[in-house]
């Protein structure tokens, strides 16, 4: 696998046989023992589980069939997912205790069924409730472009891992930004889908309300591919959608023809720093657009949506707040204790504004497709 | 007209109330973070929202594709 190597040009060369979907892994392990100490975004590697599957894909060639449209492509997972075999620690000490998950979570099995190997599990703050992926348990993953900087978070070694190169596909989750941050401060490809449309079971949540599972790559197609792979209702997730599948590989090719895209104004223009800010003009002169736009309220949207989780994610670890704060990681424990005072007024309020803040967008996007903000200020 | 609202005399009194224990050498780590939103709900409260705007959850019918 070459650095820049699209996931459709690599799957194609193991689907047409020109190399082998074990070798490919052989060396995504490789790259990942001589490359992961010193950005420390892997938890766990595993190993043999992915060398059997890899075996498994080329035996699938073999026979004439089609290991499918992500054959031999590694992959690694924030470890929220579930992986069978493994606990599911969501970057804690405390989770290390549970029982090793029985199945695959969802989007880690429609993965594998579309050919691509699972090679591990990735770091992230303790249970998704940081920016900055500087877990006190595990270390802190380290930008792969300058190690004394950091990834982003909480997706922070899903992010590192595909910037690194130890893997061109990786999952994250994001509730407020847990793709977006990172994806931004290592400079690689995160795709946020819109809340419901990815199967969250088998996935350890942060703010149900609010999560949402992504990829990550080195590229819009290599999202496109990998997303299509991962479309899909679920019954095991209340919330995913039951809509039909959306291809997005085929859209690609139409480019920007009849897409109406906006720049934010307001909010995202006064709240990024000078450079975010300018590459976002960059990026839209480049590519004509002119057209501003003004999300309503964008300020209050965020302190609703930091009041929706601090509540959310210190109800779902109030037992464990209660009985073993001290096994918290310092850098998460006083947030998850201050979101259990929330007041109940503003928990509603906050839903409350919620559901009128996606009336006044729903109406925008009646009237634009696209709208440019910096993902990270 | 009301007093200023002080999250150290708030916190200990509302973990109190749900039986949290609040370790002394976490408090004003905790009082920090509440203050933090106690910040950002200020404005958002004093966002009037119309009577019909409502946190229910809405049941969309799926088009029977899921299983």
């Amino acid at each position: 696998m070459s650095a820049g190597e699209s996931l459709c040009a690599l799957s194609a060369s193991v689907r047409k046989g020109e190399r082998s979907a074990f070798e490919t892994v052989e060396a995504a392990l490789a790259r990942i023992a001589a490359g992961d100490g010193a950005v420390n975004a892997f938890t766990a590697v595993t190993r043999e589980r992915a060398l059997v599957e890899a075996a498994a894909i080329d035996a699938t060639r073999a026979a004439g069939r089609d290991p499918g449209p992500l054959a031999g492509v590694p992959f690694a997972v924030k470890n929220l997912y579930d992986v069978a075999g493994l606990p599911t620690i969501a970057g804690s000490h405390i989770d290390r205790s549970r029982a090793p998950a029985v199945r695959d979570a969802a989007l880690v099995r429609r993965l594998s069924a579309a050919g691509a190997v699972l090679v591990g599990a990735l770091n992230m703050d303790e249970y998704a409730y940081g920016f900055s992926t500087e877990n006190t348990h595990y270390g802190p993953t380290r930008n792969p472009h300058d190690l004394a900087r950091v990834a982003g978070g909480s997706s922070g070694g899903a992010a590192a891992a595909v910037a690194a190169s130890l893997t061109p596909l990786t999952l994250g989750s994001d509730t407020n930004g847990s793709i977006r941050v990172p994806a931004a401060l290592c400079g690689v490809f995160g795709l946020r889908p819109t809340y419901g449309r990815l199967s969250r079971a088998g996935m350890r949540l942060f703010s149900a309300s609010l999560d949402a599972g992504g990829p990550f790559g080195r590229s819009a197609e290599d999202l496109a591919i990998a997303y299509d792979a991962l479309q899909g209702p679920d019954h095991e997730d209340p919330v995913c959608a039951g809509r039909a599948l959306e291809p997005t590989l085929p859209e690609l090719s139409k480019g920007l023809e009849g897409l109406r895209i906006a720049v934010a104004g307001g909010y995202f223009q006064s709240q990024g720093a000078p450079e975010a800010i300018g590459a976002v003009e960059r990026v839209a002169s480049a590519l004509g657009i002119s057209r501003r736009v003004e999300l309503p309220a964008a300020g209050l949207a965020r302190a609703a949506a930091m009041i929706v989780t601090s509540v959310e994610g210190a109800e779902l670890h109030l037992p464990d707040l209660i009985a073993r704060a001290g096994e918290f990681d310092p850098k998460t424990r006083a947030r998850f204790l201050a979101g259990a005072l929330t007041p109940g007024a503003w928990v509603s309020h906050a839903q409350r504004f919620r559901r009128w803040y996606c009336r006044e967008l729903t109406a925008l996007f009646r009237t634009v497709d696209v709208i440019m903000t910096p993902a990270a200020p | 007209m009301a007093e200023a609202f002080d999250p150290a005399e708030y916190a200990p009194i509302a973990a109190a109330a749900i039986a949290l224990p609040l370790p002394p050498e976490d408090l004003g780590g905790v009082i920090a973070a509440f203050a933090v939103l106690a910040r950002v709900a200020a404005p958002l409260m004093a966002f009037a929202l119309p009577e019909d705007i409502v946190a229910a959850a809405v049941f969309t019918p799926d088009d029977g594709s899921a299983s």
